[in-house]
């Protein structure tokens, strides 16, 4: 569930204000939200995800105004209930696949699990690269770990950041599909940010920004 | 997971840095220590060599040799006295003992000492074996002497003349050895002891063959001792007593602890110069350190970045770039403290050979703790500086930033 009201923000150095349409998402919704570049979409998702405080407005997600949240709270707060999915995928260098993922649980404070990262690896066709480091997988490989890392944690929200825009068709489909597969198996809202108009058929609840 | 397992992951992923890092801070630790634990082991060995000696007294030249040579036992005499002069002073009611050595021979390298049988309790020293000299010609030997020369109560060997090992004034009288003395760690461990008229006897006869019209008495009348170790019956003498001799008499008077002082201040500079290499490298390994982690702060902003979106905080990130710091000193001080060690005892076994005297000295606990706290405020400076970066850090424009 995540509702927001009135969402500007302005950078410190330029003149102009963004202004973002309200959302308001039920449990398990998901919403697409379009625009081209430069329009404010990755601030909008990095408003949502507490990474930067807006100017005004006011963001409630799991009956929680995350704004009133003070540093520490917040910090928990998003690696509890928050998953990102990047453009191009990232995981921690030094870590190998496993470790990631464990390192993931660790700083949301869940408990490791393996059974569950067994089973999200072995979804996401990640089986053979557990112990591999990060440097040594390929960008499809990647892009799942990505995926994975972004919901290992079962979050209330995954917030995914232009996830499609350097895949080829088939991938563009079979990510989105990864994303709401997942999303649904945790009860999850997914937000896909984007200005890449092949997804767009697969998402019924769609703003333009 | 833990924090320090992200952090021993990351110092493995960057195995130059992290090599040079704790090669640079050990050699830093291992020279610090081995100065330190030197020079410890140099001035209590030489304090500890001055036994209950107060004042030296020996034919007039330079008063640091005549403390070398007549305490210490490592240098020549500055020449003789007579016995006789030596007899008067040590009558003065400022003296508790007075002990006159002789020196004249040695043997393998060992000096032979001619003494009294006072000579053993200025030094505080025990017979092992054997019993303590009671005429002309017996010896007792130092534990180091002993075992280095194997030899044992009743055998005998013959002396050779002079202070360094010869074969070519060999003394024709053969020595008996009555008794072996209890290891002291002091110098008495490394001399032969004898009393006064075995050297005289020795160079008598030597004399005979050399000078025959010389007759006995006349010899007996100029018998000569290298010096007279005195110990004061109270401090008071300090004052009067080296100034009265140096003045009135052809004798001179050094105060073994005075020359000692002297000595260090010639040697601190070798010790000084040292220390200084060894600071300037440990800044240039913190500065090693620094660049280390800087490098990492900088270069894996985005992986710090991703780990804040985890829910890492930032004391978080900041304990991972600590405790690498802290795994890096901690290999290090392992590896310093194991080569100051390596390193300080073969430095003792090169110079066991030339002194034939064991001095290592272990470093005192507190001196250690002042290294180890150098060391350690070096390197938190050295990561406070950069964990900076993190602080300032933000995470939403570094994730703008991905490409």
């Amino acid at each position: 569930m995540i509702q927001t009201d009135n969402l500007t923000f302005r950078y410190k150095k330029t003149e102009c204000t963004f202004c973002f349409p309200n959302i308001d998402l039920k449990e398990q919704e998901n919403l697409l939200i379009l625009g081209k570049s430069g329009i404010g979409k990755t601030t909008l998702l990095h408003l949502l995800a507490g990474l930067l405080p807006p100017v005004s407005g006011k963001i409630v997600m799991e009956g929680v105004d995350i704004n009133s949240l003070s540093h520490g709270q917040l910090d928990k707060f998003r690696g509890q209930n928050i998953g990102l999915v990047f453009q191009k995928s990232h995981a921690v260098q030094s870590l190998n696949t496993v470790e990631n993922l464990q390192a993931r649980l660790f700083f949301s404070k869940k408990s490791k699990n393996n059974i569950l990262i067994n089973n999200l690896l072995n979804q996401l066709g990640l089986d053979d690269c557990k112990k591999s480091k990060v440097n040594e997988l390929s960008e499809g490989q990647l892009q799942r770990l990505g995926i994975a890392l972004s919901v290992v944690h079962n979050p209330k929200v995954i917030l995914a950041d232009e996830p499609t825009s350097n895949l080829d068709d088939d991938n563009c489909k079979i990510v989105i599909e990864l994303l709401i597969n997942q999303a649904k198996r945790t009860n999850a809202n997914l937000i896909v940010i984007t200005h890449d108009h092949r997804i767009k058929s697969l998402f019924s609840n769609s703003i333009i920004l | 997971m833990t924090i320090w397992k992200i952090s021993l992951q990351n110092i493995k992923t960057r195995p130059l840095y992290t090599f040079l890092s704790v090669f640079t801070l050990s050699l830093s630790i291992a020279l610090l220590l081995g100065i330190q634990q030197l020079k410890t082991s140099f001035e209590h060995q030489m304090e500890n060599n001055l036994g209950a000696i107060d004042l030296v007294i020996g034919a007039k030249g330079s008063p640091l040799q005549l403390v070398l040579a007549s305490v210490l036992h490592l240098d020549n005499p500055t020449g003789n006295i007579l016995y006789k002069d030596a007899k008067k002073i040590s009558k003065s009611p400022l003296i508790k003992t007075a002990v006159p050595i002789s020196y004249g021979d040695n043997y393998k390298g060992y000096k032979i000492i001619g003494t009294t049988g006072e000579f053993v309790s200025l030094y505080n020293a025990k017979l092992e074996k054997g019993s303590v000299v009671k005429k002309s010609m017996e010896v007792i030997l130092g534990h180091t002497v002993a075992a280095q020369l194997d030899l044992k109560v009743g055998e005998t060997f013959l002396s050779s003349h002079g202070l360094i090992e010869n074969d070519i004034e060999v003394h024709s009288e053969s020595l008996t050895v009555v008794g072996i003395l209890k290891p002291t760690q002091k110098v008495i461990d490394r001399l032969i002891i004898t009393n006064l008229e075995s050297v005289w006897d020795v160079h008598h006869h030597d004399n005979e063959v050399h000078e025959k019209e010389k007759n006995h008495m006349e010899y007996h009348e100029g018998k000569e001792i290298t010096s007279l170790l005195v110990s004061f019956r109270n401090p008071s003498a300090l004052l009067t007593l080296p100034r009265r001799i140096n003045k009135h008499t052809y004798m001179q008077a050094a105060l073994p602890k005075y020359e000692l002082d002297r000595l260090y201040q010639y040697t601190g500079v070798g010790f000084k110069t040292i220390s200084w290499i060894a600071y300037i490298i440990l800044v240039i390994s913190c500065m090693t350190v620094f660049i280390s982690l800087y490098k990492m702060v900088k270069e894996r902003a985005f992986d710090l970045a991703l780990l804040r979106t985890y829910g890492a905080s930032n004391f978080q990130l900041i304990r991972m770039v600590v405790y690498e710091g802290v795994l890096i000193v901690f290999l290090a001080l392992i590896l310093g403290l194991a080569l100051s060690k390596i390193g300080v005892y073969f430095m003792f076994k090169i110079t066991e050979t030339d002194n034939k005297q064991n001095i290592l000295q272990e470093l005192p606990f507190h001196e250690l703790l002042q290294t180890v706290m150098l060391v350690f405020s070096m390197i938190v400076l050295s990561v406070l500086l950069a964990i900076y970066p993190i602080i300032k850090m933000n995470i939403s424009t570094i994730l703008s930033n991905e490409k």
